[in-house]
């Protein structure tokens, strides 16, 4: 009998398979296994037509002993307590990994925005934070926007639990705009985090990055500016790809002699999509949207959705390409993960690789602790510096343990975590 | 040549100019001094004779004196002398008194003695005046308490009705026998049986005939009905009291008067134009149909809606409450008709026109609707056609419509060039030719207003053409293009989808008329295009709800920067922003991401030096004239971190690729959505049911363009629900948040079984289903399937909540349904297709929820379980998730059978069943 999909029992399962490696004592594993508290709470809100609605929201901590804990809130209407329960764990492992002192939280309100006025989400955001305003803030637990939680979402929570703490507490939250205590440089970090890694991924295999070309799937955020930072480095992006909303499919766009990301910028509307007549007329070739995986180059960045390296597509994947950079969340499906593998090609796993985001949040939050904001080349030189040794750290593992990149990055965080709850003497 | 004979020339000419003048200036006077209604009679004619001096050639020594019946006014020291001129002042036919003008002294001969022919007239037009002044006070003031003229000063109690019967028999006995003959009718239908005795007295003898020929008989027996009438009042006083007997005394002597413009209204001889005059008539005399009795009153409003707008009884019975007869003397001064036209104006004319005086009449929303504006409009009535046709021989296109729907489709173009190489009517030139005076080069849209609209809804009107004209250049530029661009919409009656559908509904035979709408376009100039800052179409009945909070009387707005015709049409590519009047908080797009996705990124706009209709890029507009604009900030929002705000100053210069289409500004910081929520709720209940408006705004004005009773493209239309259905053949049922919609012949169904799809092990294979699906998507035939889930359809948290799948997966389906099971005590929300609702919505894709745990709800679970699964044979590489993707052809399942899902809102329930294909009746 096949039991149902859960995300927490898939998590707890790769936390498992990492605890063997690293050989943990029963105690650690049976605190790391599950959240060390959870919130669950009833939020009252008067509703526009003067009725109360009371919405079900919750925050799980799952583990602090590195810092305070961070994590985003969901809105959502089937919120499911597992599904946070694994979010949460994610986010320690996350924050562990680049080796950042933050632990994993993770919360939500179940409701669906699309049924909520304005003023109704405010009186939600507003409500919960008066729920659990004693045990979150900047040096217990830092919420940030999740699914369908947006900044403004944070302001509101923000001002709420300064009202109630009576003072300025900015690093209360992240994800805030910049000029109300953002932090410059998030745009450009989590596509700068992966060509960080990447660049130092090249080193450890003895290639130039001069000489190496790469093929992009995607042209959102992380791809364009991972684009502008790799040919920067003086790499060469033969292609990116983008979702046609006319079309209802995706299309590559190939200039072997290399994409210019400005001029395709300028062709590009306010969600990604590349006008593929005017890439016509720059030059560029239109191919098909899988297109991009069979490119005849030495690194492959799925920047776009989940599942796109398949078992399938996997074939597809020239002799040459020598590095994947995962800069999308979960482009690659274990049947996939496993044919990598085999063809030993080096995975820059996506929790390592797109961790810049992260780690911009946990800039923000010293920023707003201290009340001094950095210049955006502070901000990108010194996630530079995170990513760089986060990424020294797993690849030193790999190699030393005979490990493949997606398990020495999870061992990695696991370890620190194990290790901070010992030094405490929890365990 | 001498240069003195021109100069005494011009002096003379001079001289005259001069007198003219004094003489008009005078008559004004008079006029002025006439109008004056609370000035008595005694005031009047002092005034009067102080002014008329002024009008003769010789003032200073000129005197004027007027006397009515026993009143007489002149000048001060008047001095008769044989230098003198008059003309009686006559009342219905009789002189009741004089006008006179008195010069002190000899002056030279002029044309009679020494006074002008142009004084003569002037002396005349003042009497006449003052005559018709007499009238109007006479039956004015009889009215209400005065006898007559001589005994102005006493005043008596008000309403004794004697003294106008009185005053009656004395001045207009034919009136006096009328009006007794109207209260004996009146007081027969009250039931009052002495009245009924004198109804045979007035046998044979009708008022008519009673002035003709025959003259002595006619008298006679006028003396005998004069006996009559005082035996008619004699039983009035009995039965009513005083004020009554005079109220319906002067809503009768008022009909009257306005008879000429019943008969020409009711005369189905007389032309547009005839009974245009008449209205110019009834204008001119100063009537005004609320003070006629109620009967002439309908009588004339229900003929003239009849006359000018439609046959249609159910328009026409809210016609008359609300369209007076004013109100036709505007429209009939922008009508352009052939001669002895009796034409319409058509569905979407008088619809318009029907609107606009619901929304200005009502006083309760005045704040609200007082400034909803109408552009400038003129119309060709429904036989301009006809006349179109015959002036240039087409009469044999008349039975092409029963040709081979083929051979139509391949004609149209040749049609099209046929009728714009053709010719109009002088009388249609002239009609455009001034059309143009008035509008100038102000840009215009000519839109059809069809006959047949009245009859099928508006379903309809989307067939014919709406074309739009730059209207620029010289003025015969400017009349080619509008007659060519009229001559093209008269062409799309015979185009092959009108006539299609026509067939298909049995509408073939119908004699097919179309009025023409001439509008000007709302909106301004900026750079080289014009456009209106925003447009769009709203519904009393929301068929697209995105959220079970929201009512379907909530209604529907969809809105779109620039002219409305991309809010009107589905656009594939683009998408109106949507809102529920009712609720106006809940939005589709929640999210940044969501709302800049599903903005309007096009728009279209009339280019003025092109001349052309044209659509352009939101973002080049913005560019080159973005806030030019009037109004562009309450349209657009700025998009930065993250975050949407409205554009400050300096965002113009800086921000300008940033800019998005989010009407925020609009729909928080103006009243337009209450504006439209009142108006739709107005509309809808003037008419009786649910209606549908187009509108526009050039940024300062709300202009309301076209209302129509709400009705449905094919795929929205409702269709009831059969009676008896065997419970054995339904499929599916939905009892909640039911849209109209009717999706005829499903041939597949494919079934994602809840169960099967939550006992999924893990997350790669619940990811498959979806892939799965993508995978049936490209292989079924389009819109000929139904998507059945359980719980969000392209949810993006949690797998388990939904089958993941992107738009372009699910986008050949034709009805995507959400089943909510029951899991542990709690049923899920359903999404209602938010994902990617407004896809759903541009590609006519119907939604349904289903709660099959619900009582009484038939789910055939059993059916979509056991039937033949054809999923290995569609998708082969998914064979292994048999278990839980279910695909059922349903012919081959049933023998023969197809799926059929009818929707009906009003009821709230649809049901999914089994019947044979169309053509056979269900069983």
């Amino acid at each position: 009998m096949k039991s149902a999909f859960n995300p927490f029992e898939m998590a707890q399962a790769q936390f498992d398979k990492s605890a063997d490696i690293l050989g943990l004592d029963p105690p650690t594993r049976d605190l790391l296994r599950f959240p060390l508290r959870e919130y669950h709470f009833a939020i009252p809100v008067k509703m526009d037509d003067g009725k109360v609605r009371v919405f079900r929201g919750f925050r799980v901590q799952h583990n602090d002993a590195r810092g305070p804990s961070k994590g985003g809130i969901r809105f959502h209407p089937q919120e499911t307590v597992d599904t946070v329960r694994a979010l949460a764990m994610w986010m320690t492992w996350k924050c562990a990994v680049v080796d950042i002192p933050l632990g994993g939280a993770k919360g939500g309100v179940i409701c669906d925005p699309h049924n909520l006025s304005a003023r109704e989400q405010e009186g939600i955001c507003r409500g919960w934070v008066r729920q659990v305003a004693k045990n979150v803030g900047p040096v217990q637990d830092v919420p940030a926007p999740d699914v369908m939680t947006t900044p403004q979402h944070m302001l509101w929570m923000l001002d709420e639990w300064e009202l109630i703490h009576g003072g300025k507490g900015p690093g209360f939250i992240t994800g805030k705009p910049v000029g109300m205590g953002g932090s410059l440089g998030r745009t450009e970090a989590t596509g700068y985090g992966v060509v960080y890694t990447l660049r130092e991924a090249l080193k450890r295999l003895g290639l130039d990055v001069t000489k190496t070309k790469a093929a992009m799937q995607g042209f959102g955020n992380v791809a364009q500016y991972a684009v502008r930072l790799y040919q920067k480095l003086g790499g060469k992006v033969v292609c990116v790809s983008s979702w046609d909303q006319a079309d209802q499919t995706s299309y590559t766009f190939r200039k072997l002699d290399g994409v210019d990301p400005d001029a395709l910028l300028a062709i590009t509307d306010p969600f990604g999509g590349i006008d593929k007549k005017r890439a016509a007329q720059l030059g560029y070739e239109v191919l098909p949207g899988e297109a991009w995986i069979e490119q005849d180059v030495d690194i492959l960045m799925p920047s776009a959705l989940e599942n796109q390296v398949t078992g399938e597509t996997a074939k597809k994947i020239k002799d040459r390409v020598k590095v994947v950079a995962e800069g999308a969340n979960g482009p690659t499906t274990p049947e996939a993960d496993k044919l990598l593998q085999e063809r030993g090609i080096f995975v820059i796993p996506d929790f390592l690789a797109n961790a810049g985001g992260v780690t911009c949040s946990y800039f923000e939050q010293v920023q707003c602790n201290m009340n001094y904001y950095w210049e955006q080349e502070e901000v990108l030189a010194k996630l530079d510096t995170k990513m760089t040794s986060a990424f020294r750290a797993v690849a030193d593992l790999a190699a030393s343990r005979k490990l493949y990149m997606r398990d020495a990055a999870y061992v990695i965080a696991v370890s620190r975590v194990a290790k901070a709850c010992h030094d405490r003497g929890w365990v | 040549m001498g240069g003195s004979r021109p100069g005494v020339e011009v002096e003379r000419i001079l001289e005259a100019l001069q007198e003219r003048a004094k003489e008009l200036s005078c008559l004004y006077r008079v006029h002025e001094i006439c109008n004056h209604a609370d000035a008595s009679l005694d005031e009047v004619l002092r005034s009067v004779v102080e002014v008329l001096p002024h009008g003769w050639q010789h003032p200073a020594d000129c005197g004027a004196r007027v006397q009515v019946e026993a009143t007489v006014c002149e000048t001060p020291g008047l001095a008769v002398t044989p230098w003198a001129q008059s003309a009686p002042i006559r009342v219905q036919g009789e002189s009741v008194g004089s006008v006179s003008v008195f010069y002190g002294k000899a002056f030279p001969e002029a044309d009679e003695g020494p006074f002008l022919k142009e004084e003569r007239k002037l002396l005349e037009t003042v009497a006449e005046r003052l005559g018709q002044l007499l009238l109007q006070r006479h039956l004015l003031d009889t009215l209400q308490t005065l006898p007559a003229p001589a005994s102005l000063p006493s005043r008596r109690p008000r309403g004794d009705w004697r003294i106008i019967v009185d005053f009656l028999r004395k001045t207009d006995p034919h009136l006096l026998v009328r009006v007794s003959r109207r209260m004996i009718n009146h007081l027969c239908w009250n039931g009052v049986a002495a009245a009924q005795d004198l109804l045979p007295k007035f046998a044979g003898t009708r008022p008519g005939e009673v002035t003709d020929e025959n003259r002595p008989i006619a008298r006679r027996s006028l003396e005998s009905l004069r006996g009559v009438a005082e035996e008619a009042f004699r039983i009035a006083a009995e039965h009513l009291s005083s004020e009554e007997i005079v109220t319906l005394i002067q809503k009768w002597i008022k009909d009257e008067k306005a008879g000429f413009l019943t008969e020409a209204v009711e005369n189905q001889g007389t032309s547009l134009t005839e009974i245009a005059e008449a209205l110019g008539r009834f204008q001119n005399a100063g009537l005004e149909d609320v003070e006629l009795s109620r009967a002439i009153q309908v009588e004339l409003r229900v003929g003239l809606a009849r006359r000018f707008l439609t046959d249609d009884l159910d328009f026409i019975n809210t016609a008359k409450d609300y369209i007076e007869v004013r109100d036709f003397f505007d429209l009939t001064r922008r009508v352009v008709c052939p001669p002895r036209s009796h034409g319409r104006l058509g569905g979407k004319g008088s619809g318009l026109f029907l609107a606009t005086q619901i929304a200005r009449k009502s006083n309760e929303f005045a704040d609200l609707l007082g400034d909803i504006r109408v552009p400038k409009t003129w119309y060709v009535t429904s036989d301009g056609i006809l006349n179109f046709i015959e002036f240039n021989e087409l009469e044999d296109l008349y039975n092409r419509k029963y040709l081979e729907i083929d051979q139509v489709r391949r004609e149209y173009p040749h049609v099209v060039q046929v009728f714009k190489n053709s010719n109009f009517s002088p009388e249609i030139v002239k009609g455009l030719s001034l059309a143009l005076d008035d509008f100038e080069d102000h840009p215009l849209v000519v839109r059809s207003s069809s006959l047949l609209e009245d009859r099928v809804g508006a379903a309809f009107s989307g067939k014919y053409k709406s074309l739009f004209l730059a209207n620029q250049g010289t003025k015969s530029e400017r009349l080619a293009a509008l007659m060519d661009a009229v001559a093209e919409v008269y062409a799309s009656v015979f185009g092959p989808d009108p006539i299609e559908y026509r067939a298909e509904r049995g509408l073939l035979d119908v004699h097919e008329e179309m009025g023409i709408l001439v509008q000007e376009v709302v909106g301004t100039r900026v750079g080289k295009y014009f456009l209106p800052t925003f447009a769009g179409v709203a519904f009393s009945n929301n068929e697209f709800r995105w959220s079970a909070r929201i009512r379907r009387e909530d209604g529907l707005v969809r809105l779109v920067p620039g002219l409305g015709t991309r809010a009107v049409d589905r656009v594939a590519d683009d998408y109106p922003v949507l809102v529920a009047p009712g609720q106006p908080g809940l939005r589709v797009n929640v999210t940044v991401d969501e709302i800049v996705r599903y903005s309007p990124r096009k728009v279209d706009v009339i280019n003025l030096e092109s001349r052309t209709f044209e659509t352009v890029d939101l973002a080049e507009l913005i560019a080159c004239c973005g806030p030019d604009l009037p109004g562009a900030g309450d349209v657009l929002s700025v998009c930065e971190d993250d975050r949407l705000h409205r554009p400050m100053l300096v965002d113009w210069e800086t921000k300008r690729n940033r800019l998005v289409a989010t009407f925020d500004g609009l729909l928080s910081g103006t009243p337009f959505l209450a504006r439209i929520r009142t108006l739709l709720k107005l509309l809808a209940e003037a008419t009786g049911g649910p209606v549908d408006i187009e509108f526009a705004s050039d940024g300062k004005n709300l202009y309301l363009l076209q209302c129509r009773p709400q009705s449905f493209a094919d795929a929205e239309a409702s269709e009831p629900i059969p009676r008896d259905l065997v419970p054995a053949r339904v499929v599916f049922e939905a009892r909640k948040f039911v849209s109209h919609g009717r999706v005829p012949e499903l041939t597949h169904i494919v079934y994602v079984d809840p169960d099967g799809y939550h006992a999924l092990p893990d997350l790669a294979s619940l990811k498959r289903v979806g892939r799965a699906v993508g995978r049936l998507n490209k292989a079924l035939p389009k819109r000929r399937f139904v998507l059945i889930g359980p719980g969000r359809w392209g949810s993006r948290g949690d797998v388990k909540l939904g089958v993941p799948v992107g738009y372009s997966d699910i986008n050949n389906t034709a009805v995507l349904v959400e089943v909510a099971r029951r899991r542990g005590g709690y049923v899920p929300d359903l999404s209602f297709g938010t994902h990617f609702f407004q896809d759903l919505v541009e590609a006519s894709i119907r939604y349904l929820p289903l709660f099959p745990d619900d009582p009484d709800i038939l789910f055939g679970e059993d059916f979509l379980r056991t039937a033949p699964n054809s999923l290995a044979e569609l998708a082969p590489e998914f064979a292994d998730l048999d278990g839980v993707v279910r695909v059922v052809d349903v012919p081959r399942a049933t023998n023969g059978l197809v799926l059929r899902v009818v929707m009906d809102a009003d009821a709230d329930r649809a049901v999914g069943f089994l019947s044979p294909p169309s053509g056979r009746p269900a069983g």
